[in-house]
C-alpha cells in the first residue's frame, strides 16, 4: 500500500497573474478507478481584488474554467460557494475577495490503469476588479497517479473537504414557496420547528434578470415564523423567469442537524405575476441602508403634500409649546411697543424667520450628515445627548432667570457687542430666530419625533423640505405680526401688566427645566442629577453677582460673578466631557414590573416561543411616551388586559443612543418614538397610534382571539 | 382631517403624472462633449439616438474597439440619420476619469465616429438613466421614449473575437424601429465592468 502511494502526485506550480495567484488543487492524492474525485480551482486575490460569482450582479462576468480531461473522464458543474454582496459605489456585485476555492466534481473511468498517471487540465478564465477590470486566465494542471485507494491531500485535502461541507444546498425542513407581487417576489421560507433565528437572510438569484442586484431586500417574521424575504424584481426581466433559484446566506447561519451552515439553495417555482421593477436612478438615498431588516408592509405611508403641511401645522404649534412661548410672546409684544418704524420691523420679521429656517436646516443637515456616516441616529438625538441635556437647562434655566428679573441680557453681553447688535437689528433678529429653534429643540423631539423622524427617513430634499415647511410655520405668526403693523392692534395695549407677564412666563421655562433634569436622571445617574442642579444654583447665584458689578456696585462682583461661572463649569464639566450615553444607563435600561427590556433578540425568542408580543418604543424625553404610558399602558385596566391574553411585554428604551433600538425602528419604517407594535402568532404585526387610547390597545387585543384561561399558580 | 385627505390626493394625483410620463421617456439631460460643447439630448426630437455608456480604461469597452464593432455600428446606423452619443459617466474623483480632451483623442484613435463623445464627469446622467455597465446601451424614438435599455450583445465576454459572432441587440433594435416595427428585445441585462460612480 505505501509504496502505491509514494507515486506522489505532480502539481504544476501556481500561475501568478498581475493580480491573481491561480491552482489547480487536488482533495485526493491519487485517482481511484470508478471513484469521483473534487478538484479545486483556487483562486487567491490580490487584497481588495475579487473575482465574480455565477450571476456576477450588477455587472462583471462570472469564472469560467474549461477542462482538458483524459478519455473517460466525467466532469461536473462548478459548485459554487455562496457569494458575497460587493457594493460599488450604488451598485452591488456578487462574488469573492481575498481567496476562493471553485470546486469540481470528476469521475475517473473504472478502466484506467492502476500505476499509470494522468494529467487533468483546465484552462480557467475569470475578471478580477477592483476599480479597474482585468480579465485574466491561466492554463492550468496537475498530474496523479492511479492507484486502488487514495489519502486526503496534505495540503489541500482538509481544505477542499470544507469547502465541499460549505457549498449551500437545500436544508431539510425548511419550506419555501415564491411569489411575485408586482414588481416584487416574496420569498417565504418557513423553518421547522426549534430552529434558531438565522438572523438577516440575503438572497442571491443564481441568474440575471430575476431580482435587482443592488434593490433593498426588505425581512419581516410572521406569526407562524416563517420568514419573508420581499426581493426587488430586476429593473431587466428575463423572459423566462419561472422559477426563484439562488442561494439564502444569514448573518447568524442556519442550523442543520447541529452543525452550522452559512447558506442554504432554495429553487422553487415563481407563482403569481412580477413585473419589471422600477427603473432605478441610482441616487444614493442618505440613512436609506439603515437596516436590510425592514417591515415593508408596516412602513407608515404619509405623502410628500401631506408631511409638508403637517410639519407647518407643527411649526405654527411650536409657538405655543411651553420652550417656546414665553419667549416667543415677550418679542412679539416687543413688537408692540412700536419702537421701530414699519420698515425696520418687516425687515426684522424676514430676519427672524431666515434665522428660524436655517437653524432648522442646520440640525437637519447635521443629522443626515451624521447618518450617511454610519451614524445610528433618528430625531431626538439632540436629547440622546446627556451635554446636550445639560446644556439645555442650563439655558433654560437662564432665560428663566431673566425673565424673572434676575439679570437683563443686555447687561450681559459687553456693551461694545450691545451696540453693535443695537445698530443692527437685523442681526439680532436673525440670532433670535437661531434661539428660537434652539430653544424649541426640546420641544419638537417630544412631541413631533415620530413625524420627523419619518420625514428623515425619506430622500435628503423631501428631508429638508419638511423642516423648511416646520421653519416656516414656527415663524409665520411672529413674521405676520411683523408685516402687518395692524394685526398688531389684537394684542393687548403695552402697560405694566407686561412685567408682570414677563416675570409669570419664567415658570413654564423652569418647568422645562425641571423635565430636562428628570431626562438626565433617566440617561445616567443620581449623582449627575446632583452636579446639574448644583450647576444652577451657581450659574444663578453668578448671574446675579454679574447684574450687581453691572449696576455699578464694584469690581469684587465682577470676580464673584467669574469665581462663580467657573466652578459652574468645574461642576458641570464630568457630565459634559463624561462617556457619551453610550454605556448603560442605571436608570433606563431596568426593566419594572411585567416588562422585559429590549435585546436584539428579545421579541424574535418570545415570538418564536409562540406568544403574542407587545412592544413599547419610549424614551425619558419623549412627552407623548409617557403620557401614553401613564394614561393607557400602566393603567389596571390595560395591564389586566394584556396578562389576560398572555402578552409578553417589552420596553425598548431609547433615552440614551441605542443603534439596537434604532435598527429596529427603522424596519417598522420609524425613526423616532412612540411607537407601539403588537405581534399576533400567526398574523402579520399590528402598530397602534402614536397618541393611545386605552379602547385602541383592548380593540388590538380583541383581534388575539378569546382570552385565554389564566391559571394562577 | 379634510386637508389632510385633499393633499394626499393631490399628491398622488401628481406622483402617476410624474411616474407615467417618467416610465416611457428617456431623461433628458445637457452634457459638454469632448470639445466642450454643450450637448442636449431634447435637440434630437425627431430622430433615433443611441446612447453608448463608454470608458476607455474598461476591457469589455475595449473588446468592442479593438474589434472594431463599435465603430462600424457607430457608421452604419449614423449614415441612416441615427445620432450616436458615446457617454462616459466615470465619475471625476475616480482614477479612471478622462477629461474631455483624453475622450476626444481615445475616440479619435480609435476611429469611433459618434456624433458626439460626452463627459458625465459628475456621473448624474449615468445615475438618472440608471447605467450599470459599461458598455451599455439605449435606444430613444425620436417621441424621446426608450425602445431599448441594456446589453450591447449576447455573448457577455472580455474577448473581441465574439463581438462579431454575436446577436447585436442594438443593431436589431433599430432594425426593427427604423423599418416601423416594435422593438422586440426591449431590455437586456447588460454586461461588463461597473460604471464608476
Amino acid at each position: 500500500m505505501a509504496t502505491a502511494l509514494s507515486l506522489g502526485p505532480a502539481q504544476a506550480a501556481p500561475v501568478k497573474t498581475e493580480h491573481v495567484q491561480a491552482e489547480l488543487v487536488p482533495e485526493r492524492t491519487a485517482l481511484v478507478p470508478g471513484r469521483p474525485i473534487t478538484l479545486a480551482l483556487r483562486l487567491k486575490m490580490a487584497e481588495g481584488w475579487h473575482t465574480y460569482w455565477r450571476n456576477p450582479g450588477d455587472s462583471g462576468l462570472p469564472t469560467t474554467i474549461t477542462w482538458k480531461l483524459p478519455d473517460g473522464m466525467g466532469v461536473g458543474a462548478i459548485q459554487w460557494p455562496a457569494p458575497h454582496a460587493l457594493p460599488t459605489g450604488p451598485l452591488v456585485n456578487y462574488g469573492y475577495e481575498n481567496e476562493v476555492l471553485l470546486l469540481t466534481g470528476l469521475t475517473v473511468p473504472p478502466d484506467a490503469v492502476v500505476g499509470s498517471t494522468l494529467k487533468l487540465a483546465a484552462r480557467a478564465d475569470w475578471l478580477v476588479c477592483k476599480d479597474v477590470c482585468i480579465p485574466e486566465g491561466a492554463d492550468l494542471d496537475v498530474t496523479l497517479p492511479v492507484a486502488e485507494r487514495s489519502d486526503p491531500y496534505p495540503q489541500w485535502g482538509s481544505a477542499i473537504a470544507a469547502a465541499r461541507l460549505a457549498i449551500p444546498t437545500p436544508l431539510q425542513g425548511w419550506q419555501v414557496a415564491a411569489r411575485g407581487d408586482g414588481a416584487r417576489v416574496a420569498l417565504t421560507l418557513t423553518p421547522p420547528e426549534g430552529v434558531a433565528d438565522p438572523g438577516v437572510m440575503q438572497f442571491f438569484p443564481n441568474d440575471e434578470g430575476r431580482i435587482e442586484p443592488s434593490g433593498k431586500q426588505l425581512q419581516k417574521r410572521d406569526g407562524t415564523g416563517t420568514y419573508v424575504l420581499t426581493l426587488p424584481a430586476a429593473t431587466q426581466l428575463a423572459p423566462d423567469f419561472k422559477r426563484v433559484a439562488g442561494v439564502v446566506t444569514a448573518s447568524k447561519g442556519f442550523t442543520e442537524q447541529g452543525e452550522q451552515v452559512a447558506a442554504m439553495t432554495v429553487d422553487v417555482p415563481l407563482v403569481g405575476l412580477v413585473t419589471a421593477g422600477a427603473k432605478t436612478s441610482l441616487t444614493p438615498a442618505p440613512g436609506a441602508d439603515l437596516s436590510p431588516q425592514a417591515g415593508a408592509d408596516a412602513v407608515s405611508q404619509v405623502s410628500f403634500a401631506a408631511a409638508i403641511l403637517l410639519a407647518f401645522l407643527g411649526g405654527l404649534i411650536l409657538n405655543l409649546m411651553p420652550c417656546v412661548f414665553p419667549v416667543l410672546s415677550l418679542k412679539a409684544l416687543h413688537l408692540a411697543e412700536g419702537h421701530e418704524d414699519a420698515r425696520v420691523q418687516r425687515l426684522q420679521g424676514i430676519a427672524f424667520a431666515a434665522g428660524v429656517i436655517a437653524t432648522f436646516l442646520a440640525l437637519a443637515g447635521l443629522l443626515l450628515i451624521l447618518r450617511a456616516t454610519g451614524e445610528q441616529l433618528g430625531w431626538g438625538f439632540q436629547l440622546q445627548s446627556p451635554p446636550m441635556v445639560v446644556g439645555l437647562a442650563v439655558l433654560f434655566f437662564a432665560l428663566g432667570l431673566n425673565l424673572s428679573g434676575v439679570f437683563e441680557f443686555t447687561s450681559l453681553v459687553p456693551s461694545a457687542a450691545a451696540g453693535w447688535t443695537a445698530k443692527n437689528p437685523y442681526v439680532d433678529s436673525l440670532l433670535s430666530g437661531v434661539l428660537a429653534v434652539v430653544i424649541a429643540s426640546p420641544c419638537t423631539a417630544p412631541f413631533m419625533g415620530a413625524a420627523l423622524g419619518f420625514a428623515l427617513s425619506q430622500s435628503a430634499i423631501v428631508a429638508l423640505s419638511v423642516f423648511v415647511a416646520l421653519g416656516l410655520g414656527m415663524a409665520l405668526p411672529y413674521a405676520l405680526l411683523a408685516w402687518f403693523p395692524a394685526w398688531r392692534r389684537v394684542l393687548p395695549r403695552p402697560g405694566a401688566w407686561m412685567e408682570r407677564l414677563k416675570q409669570l412666563l419664567a415658570f413654564p421655562l423652569y418647568a422645562t427645566v425641571a423635565w430636562l433634569i428628570w431626562v438626565l436622571g433617566a440617561q445616567m445617574d443620581n449623582d449627575a442629577v446632583v452636579r446639574l442642579l448644583v450647576t444652577l444654583v451657581i450659574v444663578a447665584f453668578g448671574l446675579w453677582s454679574w447684574r450687581l458689578y453691572r449696576g455699578g456696585t464694584g469690581r469684587s462682583w465682577a470676580a464673584a460673578s467669574a469665581v462663580a461661572l467657573v466652578c459652574a463649569g468645574v461642576v458641570v464639566w464630568p457630565l459634559v466631557h463624561g462617556n457619551d450615553s453610550e454605556a448603560p444607563g442605571p436608570v433606563a435600561s431596568v426593566p419594572t414590573g411585567p416588562w422585559q427590556s429590549f435585546t436584539a433578540t428579545t421579541v424574535s425568542d418570545l415570538r418564536n416561543a409562540g406568544h403574542p408580543v407587545f412592544v413599547d418604543f419610549t424614551a425619558a424625553w419623549c412627552v407623548t411616551c409617557q403620557v401614553n404610558k401613564r394614561m393607557v399602558l400602566n393603567s389596571p385596566q390595560i395591564r389586566d388586559a394584556f396578562a389576560s391574553h398572555g402578552v409578553e411585554l417589552v420596553r425598548a428604551d431609547w433615552t440614551r443612543r441605542d443603534p439596537v433600538i434604532t435598527r429596529a425602528l427603522a424596519a417598522l419604517g420609524r425613526q423616532g418614538v412612540p411607537v407601539y407594535v403588537l405581534y399576533r402568532p400567526g398574523r402579520e404585526p399590528l402598530m397602534l397610534p402614536e397618541i393611545l387610547k386605552k379602547r385602541t390597545v383592548l380593540d388590538a387585543l380583541a383581534t388575539l382571539g378569546p382570552v385565554q384561561t389564566v391559571t394562577l399558580n | 382631517m379634510f386637508l389632510r385627505a385633499c393633499s394626499t390626493f393631490v399628491a398622488l394625483a401628481l406622483s402617476f403624472a410624474a411616474a407615467s410620463a417618467w416610465a416611457a421617456a428617456a431623461p433628458d439631460f445637457t452634457l459638454n462633449d469632448s470639445a466642450g460643447k454643450p450637448v442636449r439630448l431634447s435637440d434630437f426630437r425627431g430622430k433615433y439616438v443611441v446612447l453608448e455608456w463608454t470608458n476607455p480604461e474598461c476591457p469589455f469597452v475595449r473588446k468592442h474597439y479593438t474589434s472594431g464593432n463599435m465603430q462600424e455600428l457607430q457608421k452604419e446606423w449614423g449614415a441612416r440619420d441615427v445620432v450616436w452619443l458615446a457617454v462616459n459617466s466615470t465619475n471625476q474623483s475616480r482614477s479612471e476619469y478622462k477629461t474631455p480632451q483624453q475622450m476626444g483623442e481615445w475616440m479619435r484613435a480609435k476611429g469611433a465616429a459618434p456624433e458626439a463623445t460626452l463627459v458625465d464627469a459628475t456621473s448624474a446622467t449615468g445615475r438618472a438613466y440608471g447605467a450599470k455597465t459599461t458598455p451599455q446601451m439605449f435606444v430613444i424614438g425620436p417621441d424621446g421614449g426608450m425602445l431599448y435599455n441594456g446589453a450591447i450583445d449576447d455573448r457577455r465576454s472580455s474577448n473581441p473575437a465574439d463581438a462579431k459572432v454575436a446577436n447585436n441587440y442594438v443593431r436589431a433594435a433599430l432594425t426593427e424601429a427604423l423599418a416601423g416595427k416594435p422593438v422586440s428585445v426591449a431590455g437586456t441585462t447588460p454586461y461588463g465592468c461597473s460604471v464608476k460612480y
